[in-house]
């Protein structure tokens, strides 16, 4: 039940070309066949398969392992403990560090201490995954269980235990300042001012296909070719080569398809390094299958942290400061990625902030460690500022619309740097709340009481966010602390028949890159879109790139593409109009053919163009054979897209149950390739964001220090029936800062529905002034907060 | 014709002390037959044995939905059923539906309303659906919902994928009460 209403397509439908169209997806014939390549589905022969045992204790020294019964079992071919993976490989480097935090230690294996449930200690390889797992459960481990903190806010107690003595004294990682003028000297002449806590919970991206890896050593040619469900193939070659002491030459990483990833499948984990040994010294192809058991403690947990947020205003509600200092909970490693940082670079959200001061904390716990979610940080802060900013217009009796329009930045006031230096490009911020408020007919509901006839209380509830999406590339005298660049590249190769071949490292994941790349190529080089076949995600084809994660990459290819687009388009004009034996510039490029502009009957075909470079035959003089180009781009800046939630809720305020009536979410993503590709990462990550928001959590149990619900029947991520009606409204704003005027897309959904929706539960319960500060909003805590409100 | 697998590229030979049972079925309308260890999963006998990849396996649990095919017509977690208990039924997978390269109407349907994305859920749903097709009655929006509850996916946020089991059930006359 999605209404789409698209004023890009209006537009863009006029525009010639592939551009703005709305294609139907080039992954799909083969994902619909179940074609799909996997890293289940590849399998070379003599694979084999690996199981991983894993530490059932959330803090435990290795006292001993005797893995002797496990390579009793018929099948079984190899074991691997904590110090043969040590002897054989060199620690798992980060791609993102955290500010002057010091290096954890992290290997394929735990290395003599295990610091969270879950952390593998021993692999095993065998015929089959059932004989690699019966063998694992048949090694003899001696644990010394050691004292443990789960929680966060006691991980950081005085007494606390110190996870990693070694390295740290307590258990803060990382905490680094960010900011610009003078907050507290603004709070103090404040007229009012709000200062809560918000705690944002531990959860799972969740992709449907959980993590897998298949690795294959050649002996002698000393190659190893590593196919991995992941998002970043050239950031996990590169990684993998240096943690095993391999020229990166001799690797190589194929990422065919991948079963969703969300941020969970960015780098290096454990896993990969481990197939790896196993298949170099068994010289035999081995692979990794997680099971979602091992999913829910071995793969990345995301955004669990606790946001401290002051805001201060004048008496006429302008906003004086803003404030926010959070502490990430990292878990017990690094993961590639780490926490989210992110959260820093959108705090003030599209608010007119002249003084405002972040604090960026990051904490170990004993718990799985954490990493990138779609979103990364900015559906964390939103929660914690959106949430905040209702507050605030409650203290002054204002309107929270009015409140926001009053202090949002207007168009005109766009380029602007916010506290921290997030430089935000263009937008309409003030328009898209509007057209929240009206699709929802919140003046209508205001004019109504808000008990309705059945008892319940409906309430509406708005969060306006700024995102950012892309990545600038480094200044010149600066570093980013990313070991990461921030370009995207691609080859475009002509072939005999007259195609294109358009290499990417980027993998296909879900997002429509293929699509989508096509479509731009298309319109860009003139061939027609079904003769441009994108060839995804393998580092042995594929230029050196980045990958697919914070929303980047149709910013950053579209600029590789036009420049790609550009030099080759030139060299089919030089091409054809020496074989036309005319000027190149007397030829235009039209309908696969390159023809003389004044003599339309006179033209030569892209194939015939084609083959004359592939033979090198009739090539003006100096030109070289062959027609291919290697482009790379770096976008100068991080696009910020921008756009309002409205949920619209009807609460019981006796049980506390509330009814997720509708969700209207305002987007503005620039200048849409593929409309429908664009919707549909937006109601994905709405519907992404609503499960995190009501219903999942990954729970540990502060005693025991045990993950308590990590399985899918005990994990809620939201199902069919479960979906509101949602409506998606896409504004246009071209961004002037990156190339074709595009915005990210893939994260905007996840970012304002939770504020959102919170919002909204408490406008319903305007009469009893609940205030709801943690995530994720569940019927006992509306009722909690009624009864907290009640005794008031 | 009967196939005996393992198919090439197949499955290696499991534990040899381990207990094996015949098993005799029809897969896609082929016949097949041969033994399985017996503890071995439907889900994964399709996929290792037969090289029927199309259906992949998410929590091996029954809730994700992943591994949901078809047998003896009705829509099954296959990871909640043994290999054995296949024995004398009728088994429809993902690999069914389109005719050589060309997709079967619930799957243009598919592509047509985006519902799809990354696509590991894909087969599960086009299997709910397929065997959605022959309900003998009208089936409101909110019953298809609750029919395609026992599969699970993370990108589409379902619109689509409701969307197009509405068009196909629209144009199969099995029809959708607005």
């Amino acid at each position: 039940m999605t209404d789409v209403t698209t004023r890009a397509e209006q537009r863009l439908s006029s525009r010639d070309g592939a551009i703005g169209r709305r294609d139907r997806r080039k992954e799909d014939d083969r994902l619909l066949q179940g074609a799909g390549r996997y890293v289940g589905d590849v399998g070379p022969s003599r694979v084999l398969e690996m199981a991983v045992g894993r530490c059932p204790f959330p803090h435990a020294r290795i006292k001993s392992i005797d893995v002797r019964p496990a390579l009793e079992v018929p099948g079984v071919f190899q074991v691997l403990t904590g110090d043969e993976v040590r002897a054989r490989s060199g620690p798992i480097g980060l791609l993102r560090p955290d500010f002057d935090a010091p290096p954890l230690p992290s290997y394929g294996l735990a290395d003599g201490k295990a610091t969270y449930e879950g952390q593998g200690v021993v692999s095993v390889v065998a015929t089959t995954r059932h004989i690699a797992e019966d063998a694992v459960q048949l090694v003899d481990i001696d644990y010394e269980v050691l004292p443990h903190v789960t929680d966060l806010e006691l991980a950081l107690d005085a007494d606390a235990p110190v996870i990693h003595p070694e390295v740290m004294s307590s258990n803060l990682l990382s905490i680094k300042e960010f900011g610009r003028g003078d907050v507290e000297a603004r709070l103090r002449e404040a007229h009012a001012s709000v200062e809560a806590r918000y705690v944002i919970n531990r959860v799972s991206a969740l992709p449907m296909e959980p993590r897998a890896v298949l690795a294959e050593w050649q002996p002698g040619a000393r190659e190893l070719t590593v196919h991995a469900s992941t998002q970043v193939p050239h950031l996990v070659r590169r990684q993998l080569a240096d943690v095993l002491g391999l020229p990166e030459s001799l690797v190589r990483v194929v990422a065919r398809d991948v079963g969703g990833g969300f941020g969970l499948k960015l780098g290096v984990y454990p896993e990969d390094v481990l197939v790896s040994l196993h298949a170099i010294s068994l010289r035999r192809p081995v692979r990794f299958l997680e099971d979602r058991n091992e999913h829910f403690r071995a793969s990345t947990h995301a955004r669990q942290a606790a946001h401290d947020y002051r805001m201060g205003v004048d008496a006429s509600g302008r906003i004086l400061a803003m404030e926010d200092v959070y502490t990430n909970d990292l878990g017990a490693a690094n993961s590639a990625f780490g926490s989210s940082q992110q959260s820093t670079i959108v705090f003030s959200g599209p608010y007119r902030v002249t003084d405002g001061r972040v604090e960026r904390r990051v904490a170990v716990t004993n718990k799985t460690p954490a990493g990138a979610y779609r979103g990364f940080g900015q559906p964390e802060v939103n929660f914690a500022c959106e949430r905040t900013v209702d507050r605030v217009a409650r203290r002054l009796g204002m309107d929270p619309v009015d409140f926001r329009l009053r202090n949002m930045l207007r168009p005109d006031e766009l380029p602007w740097t916010n506290p921290v230096g997030s430089y935000y490009d263009s937008g309409d911020y003030p328009s898209s709340l509007r057209m929240a408020s009206s699709a929802v007919d919140y003046d209508g509901h205001k004019s109504r009481p808000r008990r309705q006839p059945d008892g319940r209380y409906r309430g509406i509830g708005f969060s306006a966010y700024v995102e950012r999406t892309g990545v600038g590339a480094p200044k010149a005298d600066e570093e980013s602390g990313a070991l990461f660049g921030a370009h995207e590249s691609v080859t475009l190769r002509a072939n005999w028949a007259g195609g294109l071949d358009l290499y990417s490292g980027v993998s296909s994941f879900g997002q429509g890159s293929e699509t989508v790349f096509a479509q731009m190529c298309s319109q860009l080089t003139g061939v027609p879109y079904e003769d441009v076949v994108v060839h995804a995600g393998d580092t042995n084809a594929a230029p050196t790139n980045t990958g697919g994660f914070a929303s980047r990459t149709v910013i950053a290819a579209a600029g590789a593409i036009e420049r790609g687009a550009q030099e080759f388009t030139d060299r089919v004009r030089r091409l054809g109009s020496n074989a036309l034996r005319t000027d190149a510039d007397a030829v235009e490029l039209v309908d696969g053919a390159v023809r003389v502009i004044d003599e339309p009957d006179r033209s030569i075909s892209l194939r015939s163009i084609f083959r004359m470079a592939i033979l090198g035959e009739r090539l003006p003089p100096g030109e070289s054979p062959g027609l291919e180009v290697t482009s790379y781009f770096s976008p100068s800046h991080a696009a910020y897209a921008f756009g309002t939630a409205a949920a619209v809720v009807n609460v019981d305020a006796e049980t506390g149950e509330f009814e997720v009536e509708r969700i209207v979410m305002v987007h503005d993503s620039g200048v849409a390739i593929n409309p429908m590709l664009v919707e549909g990462q937006v109601v994905g990550g709405i519907v992404q964001a609503l499960g995190a928001a009501v219903g999942e959590e990954l729970v540990y149990d502060e005693e025991t220090g045990q993950l308590l619900n990590g399985t899918m029947m005990d994990y809620f991520a939201p199902l069919a029936p479960d979906i509101p009606r949602i409506q998606v409204i896409s504004t246009e704003v071209p961004s002037p800062v990156t190339p074709l005027g595009v915005r990210g897309a893939g994260e905007s959904g996840t970012i304002p529905v939770a504020a959102a929706l919170a919002n909204a539960i408490c406008n319903a319960l305007d009469e009893f002034a609940v205030e709801l500060d943690r995530l994720p909003i569940t019927p006992e805590q509306v009722w909690r907060a009624v009864q907290a409100a009640r005794a008031l | 014709m009967t196939q005996i697998w393992p198919s090439p590229g197949g499955a290696l030979p499991a534990a040899p002390d381990e207990p094996r049972a015949p098993v005799s079925l029809e897969v896609n309308g082929l016949r097949v037959a041969g033994e399985v260890p017996v503890r071995l999963s439907a889900a994964d006998f399709l996929r290792h044995d037969l090289g029927l990849t199309g259906t992949h396996v998410g929590c091996e649990q029954g809730v994700c939905g992943m591994c949901t095919v078809i047998v003896d017509g009705k829509a099954i977690k296959s990871c909640l059923m043994l290999a054995v208990q296949l024995d004398g039924r009728s088994v429809r997978t993902v690999e069914s539906l389109a005719g050589g390269e060309s997709l079967s109407p619930l799957q243009a349907a598919f592509k047509e309303e985006h519902a799809l994305q990354c696509g590991y859920c894909t087969p599960a749903f086009l299997m709910t659906a397929t065997a959605l097709e022959t309900c003998p009655r009208r089936l409101s929006r909110e019953e298809i919902r609750e029919e395609i509850a026992g599969v699970m996916c993370r990108c589409t946020g379902y619109e689509g994928i409701v969307a197009a089991v509405e068009r196909r059930l629209r144009e199969r006359g099995v029809g959708v009460d607005d």
